[in-house]
């Protein structure tokens, strides 16, 4: 979308959005949640939550506790599973004014193949986000990005049954983010979602008992930027696919470190929930700020925070 | 269970009055006449800061009357907190109403309602609305100490009838608000809100007397609409077999408190 003279429209892999703005995947329902309030035709494109192959009932409550400057979640991937999704969910999706985007859950490389092949065969269906970091179920949810070796099998696996633009959504919690990166580009992932939450755990101090139902949870909001913006950071100086920044964006301000860090978009997810209006404002915020500049488009700050070092022998990625 | 069509908007109010009926406990009053119009009693607003600093609280809807509305809360943590240091002059943005509210019928004649600590937020709408109906309405409200008893002399005036229970007998008999209730010539309809407990205590004397009741909710909500299903309760029945609710393996079926409910009926309850 032009808006003063400026183009906000991006593309992420193949995914053409009209503004740079993902709403995160588990934070805005199927849209319809949002729609009757929050202009959708001011953002770029909605991750839908996770769909696996069974339906899953989630995790007990407590699911959400408040923490300072974040929130922990462990909601478990609730969901209808893919035969009930297609059959009921994925036509109201035609509705949208904006683009929507599949996120596949699974637990075996199989499952991933299987609900994303059925998942992108959906013409409502735009993009798919592989969610291979889910830190909230009991079993090998987070596994997937943890590991180099597993996440090129599962992006190739998905590859493999899909020509739509595939983003995968990597994890904060492993050593090396750039080297999982890199093994997901090389398996023929079009783009990266750069962060899921950090897992992180709460404790009830009168009732010395965990606060989530599920003990561990997925920490987000302005808590986790600063993590999420060194991950971008990272993982842009290894890869040349497109970056979908996320993690605690709030503001203008927020969503410009992602970009200069080296995101080609950003993702809005735990925001949604203090105030609906914040991607609006954020892409009214960059048509401003880019204009004053006069620069014309996203992609003439994208990735410019790495100008501070000549070589990337300057930078070795260690605070110490 | 009934999911209305969300009829939600941000609403950008101010605030026109503000008192405290007790300490730590404030109730203010905006204008905000379209959210007036639109809410129905047993709905709620989250309370969007200005700063952004915070999440959105959620809070009951107290009175919506011709241009305002009022919200009643307690001082319980950094949100409350904020909202509490509002002024007459400032604004405040809501998004709502939200949830589906309770289900009232001109038939219903002898309704008790049951009210705990900041529950009373979510009762005042549905009893004027019984009385408006002609209906006996006893209120069976318990709070900690007598001073905590916010509000009662505002059901008295309407015509309530008020059962007071206190923890520490300072007013009204001594006890929960469910004894109050289980001793009493038992009504054809129970609404209640407040804390968990309460409501389970209320559920169970419902069911025992086969009397029907409808229960508001009270959870920590994240989104507040059905987008992130923070906030759920296992229920079942008719309820939990139709859309958005597949069949689970379990038989489990989580229903969103902000999206399904906060209103359940005791019957679709599974805890």
């Amino acid at each position: 979308m032009v808006e003063r003279g400026v183009d906000l429209g991006v593309d992420i892999g193949g995914l053409r959005l009209r503004y740079p703005t993902l709403m995160g995947s588990g934070c805005y329902g199927s849209g319809e949640e949002f729609a009757a309030f929050a202009d959708l035709s001011k953002v770029g494109g909605i991750v839908l939550k996770s769909v696996t192959r069974l339906p899953r009932s989630g995790n007990p409550m407590p699911r959400l506790v408040n923490t300072s400057a974040g929130l922990l979640n462990a909601i478990g991937l609730q969901n209808p599973g893919i035969d009930w999704y297609l059959e009921h969910e994925v036509e109201k999706f035609a509705q949208r004014p904006c683009k929507i985007v599949g996120s596949v859950a699974g637990f075996s490389v199989a499952d991933y193949a299987y609900v994303c092949e059925r998942l992108a065969a959906r013409l409502e269906i735009a993009a798919i986000e592989l969610n291979i970091s889910c830190p909230n179920v009991a079993s090998e949810g987070e596994t997937f990005a943890c590991d180099p070796r597993l996440t090129a099998e599962v992006v190739r696996a998905a590859r493999g049954v899909t020509k739509k633009t595939l983003i995968v959504k990597l994890s904060p919690n492993v050593t090396d983010i750039a080297a999982v990166a890199r093994e997901a580009e090389a398996a023929g992932a079009d783009a990266l979602a750069v962060i899921n939450t950090v897992r992180g755990m709460g404790i009830d101090v009168e009732r010395w008992r965990p606060r989530l139902g599920n003990v561990a949870g997925g920490l987000s909001g302005p808590a986790i930027r600063p993590i999420a913006v060194l991950a971008v950071y990272e993982v842009a100086r290894a890869v040349a696919i497109p970056i979908v920044g996320q993690g605690g964006i709030e503001t203008l301000s927020d969503a410009l470190e992602f970009f200069l860090a080296g995101a080609s978009a950003v993702g809005i997810g735990t925001a949604n929930f203090t105030d609906p209006r914040i991607p609006e404002r954020i892409a009214d915020g960059l048509a401003e700020y880019l204009a004053k500049r006069g620069l014309r488009s996203i992609s003439e700050i994208v990735g410019k925070a790495n100008l501070g070092f000549a070589s990337a022998h300057e930078y070795e990625g260690d605070a110490g | 269970m009934q999911v209305a069509q969300s009829r939600a908007r941000v609403h950008a109010t101010e605030v026109i009055d503000r008192r405290e009926p007790a300490g730590g406990v404030v109730v203010i009053g905006l204008r905000a006449s379209a959210l007036a119009a639109a809410t129905r009693p047993g709905q709620y607003v989250m309370a969007v800061p200005a700063a952004g600093e915070t999440p959105a609280v959620a809070l009951g809807i107290y009175e919506a009357e011709e241009e305002r509305v009022s919200l009643l809360f307690f001082i319980a943590g950094k949100r409350t907190r904020e909202l509490a240091m509002l002024r007459p002059g400032d604004a405040l943005s809501l998004l709502g109403p939200l949830g589906n509210g309770f289900d009232l019928r001109a038939s219903d004649r002898d309704v008790g309602i049951v009210a705990g600590g900041v529950g009373i937020a979510s009762v005042l709408l549905p009893a004027l609305e019984l009385l408006r109906q002609g209906a006996r309405v006893r209120l069976f409200y318990g709070a900690r100490t007598a001073a905590l008893l916010v509000e009662r002399e505002r059901f008295e005036r309407a015509g309530c009838e008020t059962i007071l229970t206190t923890d520490d007998g300072t007013a009204g008999s001594r006890g929960f608000v469910t004894e109050a209730l289980a001793n009493a010539q038992m009504p054809k309809l129970l609404l209640a809100c407040g804390p968990t407990p309460m409501l389970r205590s209320t559920a169970e004397i419902a069911l025992r007397h086969d009397v029907r009741a409808q229960l508001a909710l009270e959870e920590n909500f994240a989104c507040g609409v059905g987008g992130c299903w923070g906030c759920v309760v296992p229920i079942t029945g008719a309820s939990a077999q139709a859309p958005p609710f597949p069949p689970t393996p379990n038989g489990v079926v989580y229903a969103r408190i902000c999206r399904e409910g906060p209103v359940f009926r005791a019957d679709e309850l599974r805890w």
